[in-house]
């Protein structure tokens, strides 16, 4: 196992390595904003822009930037600057850092457990009214869009702008060390918008899949060994049909570490996301590389980690 | 001149509505919401708008500021208007005592740390843009940017409160001190600055100090704690600041711009919450717009933005070099429509040239009306359209050339009124190869690179530095200003007449007399229909129901430096 793990940290780096000269090939193969024209302003000189063309490296092919980036990443984990303000890449990524764990964690646990219970429920209960309307909820759940869901959650139900005043409102994150109270309080919602179209694809693939193995032979010899059926059900059907569940998950809290692009910014969390979406806005590629590499860190990791949940989960699963 | 009347009395109106006629209330804390950051901490570096109303106007003193109603400049650091010798080339300004640095410098501001504000406005490391076009007549800039002389000759502190400025010619942005109230003229502390400068780029902006009411929480170093870059930025009161020095009352306790936000989402929180301002957006979506002119109308205010926004084409792609092919654009043009497209009239009147009302020589340039057809019918006119197309060659009436490439925004509102564009011209037989982009990389990468070859740009807009006309229309259309990238002629109009003209009124010194000539360019310009100017847009404010707001018509924004809580 320790042998399996290494190989695969291994691997991560390679990936990155990747991710990251595959970022800043796109950089320059598409059409984006000159950084330094964005930083000279509206009237400048052309000897101005050639000066911060030098001051960012932007003369030099790309080719070399790129080795001074690796360069500095390895030797001193520094990302750089911001063309855009100048300030460490590092230092504003990890100052948004926390702001994007709590939201992607707080919604990962909400829609994981709502996803299996319902996901559960429709499956014992297959045909049945209980599995019909809780499946006609995870379409809905599915269909809406983040971006809407968060609108019309704010519009409704927060605590400036809605017509219930339930809920703080856009901008009101709180960081945890600040104020854990507020913290938790303004993060319900987001929490509520993130996890309803995840929780209602996770009931849907859990409900499939847990109708397939509940049809299994072994699950009859369960059966007609006496267990009783909610350990029939948890115990022998639920832990081997959540095996494509956990794959997802781990996918999802992966992506959704690197980012919550839409729900931070419908709520004006102040997260990764947010800055990866700034930095896009504005050519800023330091930023970009940051960014992009936080989120396929996250990933890879992540699936490292559900790899690794496998052979706990299912018991055919060994690593050698 | 009714127009320009009715107009006068609508900003002064909601001027007053907005300041309430009396004194604000001391105390409180004032939450500003926007989209985006300031640009920089650093004075040097800072010249948009948004810069203005967080930094610039609360929390420095440069030369000459703007009093929140007034159209012309009013001394800040400086005791009074410039003295003027030596045929306009000298230009001595007297300056208050009294006026001291925030923590950690504590010390008094001297004539001498304007003079090294200015300079550093030339260092590389600070990058402002706008210094070699504003200051760069001053005598000795060339030696300093040269690297020959380690300060410039031509500003001079001969005592703490006395500033000499030599320039080698005239320079009417100088003398009416419009060009002075830029925050590149306000005092920076060589001692504390001086290392910050060093390097390939300055960290002065990090380590910033404040002549204003407010600052910046530092620490004991200097070292800024209350900006979190794309996030917040926080402004408490500079314990150093005199209020007998100063003209804005300065009544909040507290001020939070906060980054980030969803304009929409924005726009109801302020009109429905309590302490909180709008900051960055000109305007509010389209829908909010009729949302709070219908529930809030008490809680917008409109000020005229000083600024258009035109079509331009391209003078050196053809058909554009055909000057009737660019008036039947121009006759075409359904500028009503146009303006519908960011949310109608409210925004801001049909332009009919350059220079918008209220800046001096608008009048000069024809005022409301336009002397010439193709701008006389918002609406558009294609018979009109079609026999200027005639005149051009094309006796169909109708362009049957190849397609012609044409680059704008690929978000709302510009890229409505992109597409609005698009369609008008396909009445004229144009066919275009229309690309739309993200709006920085529309500018920057092809309407403002001439390389490009871009034939038609639509969301062009330009507005003003000051109350002078020549920044709106020397960095436009003058033809020294065609440069490889970001460039700001974007019809490349490049008349030798015309130029000559320009630099001529550059060097007028007195109000009167630069008015006439600025007027008269914008009148010429027109008069080849480069652009087709459409709307001299209004910046649309909103406040919270017990914010008693104060805009300042320099900007179009609300001034936080004389607002505050009911």
């Amino acid at each position: 196992m320790i042998r399996y793990i290494v190989r695969r940290l291994l691997w991560m780096v390679v990936l990155l390595f990747l991710v990251s000269a595959i970022t800043f090939l796109i950089f320059y193969a598409l059409p984006s904003a000159d950084p330094a024209v964005l930083r000279a302003g509206r009237q400048p000189n052309t000897q101005l822009i050639a000066h911060i063309r030098h001051q960012l490296g932007l003369d030099r092919p790309w080719y070399v930037q790129y080795w001074h980036y690796i360069k500095r990443l390895v030797l001193h984990f520094d990302f750089g600057y911001s063309y855009q303000n100048l300030i460490s890449v590092r230092r504003q990524i990890f100052e948004r850092l926390p702001a994007t764990i709590s939201l992607t964690l707080g919604a990962a646990v909400l829609w994981i457990v709502v996803g299996m219970a319902v996901g559960t429920i429709s499956a014992v209960y297959r045909g049945r009214l209980v599995d019909r309307v809780a499946m006609t909820g995870a379409l809905v759940g599915i269909s809406a869009p983040v971006y809407l869901l968060g609108l019309v959650g704010l519009y409704f139900f927060a605590n400036d702008t809605g017509k219930i005043h339930v809920f703080p409102g856009s901008g009101s994150y709180t960081g945890l060390t600040v104020n854990p109270v507020k913290w938790f309080t303004s993060l319900l919602l987001p929490w509520i918008v993130l996890a309803t179209t995840q929780a209602a694809i996770y009931a849907r693939l859990l409900r499939a899949n847990l109708i397939d193995t509940l049809s299994e032979d072994y699950i009859r010899t369960a059966r007609a060994k006496g267990l009783s059926e909610p350990r029939v059900v948890i115990v022998h059907g639920v832990r081997s049909a959540i095996t494509p569940v956990v794959t997802a998950a781990g996918l999802d809290v992966g992506i959704l570490l690197g980012g919550a692009i839409l729900t931070e910014t419908v709520f004006n969390i102040p997260g990764v996301g947010h800055l990866a979406y700034e930095s896009i806005k504005n050519s800023d590629l330091p930023m970009i590389q940051g960014t992009v590499l936080l989120g396929a860190f996250f990933i890879i990791l992540l699936n490292l980690v559900v790899d690794v949940l496998y052979a706990f989960i299912d018991p055919r699963v060994r690593y050698a | 001149m009714k127009f320009l009347m009715a107009m006068a009395l609508a900003s002064t109106a909601l001027l007053v509505a907005g300041c309430g006629g009396t004194a604000g209330k001391k105390g409180g804390t004032l939450t500003v919401l926007s989209q985006g950051d300031v640009d920089s901490l650093d004075p040097g570096y800072q010249y948009y708008q948004y810069d203005y109303e967080a930094l610039s106007q609360p929390a420095q003193r440069t030369l000459y500021g703007w009093k929140p109603n007034l159209r012309k400049p009013s001394p800040d650091f400086a005791a009074s208007m410039p003295k003027l010798s030596n045929g306009g080339k000298t230009i001595t300004i007297k300056l208050k005592s009294g006026v001291r640095f925030s923590p950690p410098v504590n010390r008094v501001a001297t004539a001498a740390d304007v003079k090294y504000a200015m300079e550093r406005d030339f260092l590389p490391q600070v990058a402002n843009s706008y210094a070699p076009v504003y200051y760069g007549d001053i005598v000795g800039v060339k030696a300093f940017t040269d690297g020959k002389a380690k300060g410039i000759s031509g500003i001079q502190a001969p005592n703490p409160t006395t500033l000499v400025i030599k320039t080698t010619k005239p320079v009417g942005v100088l003398t009416t001190a419009n060009a002075l109230t830029l925050p590149g003229t306000a005092p920076v502390p060589k001692e504390y600055a001086q290392k910050f400068d060093k390097g390939k780029t300055s960290t002065y902006g990090q380590h910033v100090v404040f002549t204003g009411p407010y600052m910046i929480p530092n620490d004991r170093s200097g070292k800024v704690t209350g900006w979190t870059p794309s996030k917040r930025l926080e402004l408490v009161r500079n314990p150093n600041w005199d209020r007998k020095t100063d003209y804005r009352p300065a009544y909040l306790e507290r001020i939070a711009f906060l980054a980030g936000n969803d304009l929409s989402l924005a726009t109801r929180r302020i009109l429905s919450g309590n302490g909180q301002i709008s900051g960055d957006f000109a305007a509010p979506p389209v829908a909010d717009f009729k949302l709070a002119l219908e529930h809030y109308p008490s809680q917008v205010s409109f000020t005229p933005g000083d600024s258009y926004r035109s079509i331009t084409m391209n003078t050196t792609v053809k058909p554009f070099d055909n000057v009737n092919v660019r008036k039947a654009v121009a006759a075409v043009i359904d500028r009503n429509a146009l303006v519908a497209t960011r949310g109608g009239s409210r925004i801001g009147p049909v332009a009919t040239h350059y220079i918008p009302p209220f800046l001096p020589g608008f009048q000069e340039a024809g005022g409301s009306k336009s002397p010439y057809d193709y701008m006389s019918q918002p609406n558009g006119n294609l018979a009109l359209a079609k026999r200027y197309m005639r005149k051009a060659g094309y006796a169909s009436g109708r362009y049957n050339g190849p397609s012609l490439l044409m680059v704008g925004d690929d978000s709302a509102p510009a890229k409505n009124t992109g597409e609005a564009v698009q369609s008008q011209l396909q009445q004229l037989g144009f066919k275009l190869n229309y690309q739309q982009v993200p709006h920085e990389v529309a500018n920057s990468k092809f309407c403002g690179v001439p390389k490009q070859k871009v034939a038609i740009c639509p969301n062009w807009a330009w507005g003003k530095d000051f109350y002078d006309s020549q920044s709106m229309i020397d960095p436009t259309f003058n033809g020294k200003n065609i440069v490889p990238s970001n460039n700001s002629n974007l019809s490349e109009l490049n008349d030798p007449k015309l130029n000559a003209a320009m630099d001529r009124a550059e060097r007028i010194p007195d109000p009167a007399g630069r008015a006439k000539a600025w007027g008269a360019i914008d009148k010429a310009v027109t008069g080849l229909a480069v652009q087709v100017p459409w709307i001299w847009d209004n910046d649309v404010n909103l406040r919270s129901k017990n914010v008693k707001a104060v805009t300042n018509l320099f900007n179009g924004t609300w001034d936080v430096a004389f607002t505050s809580i009911k």
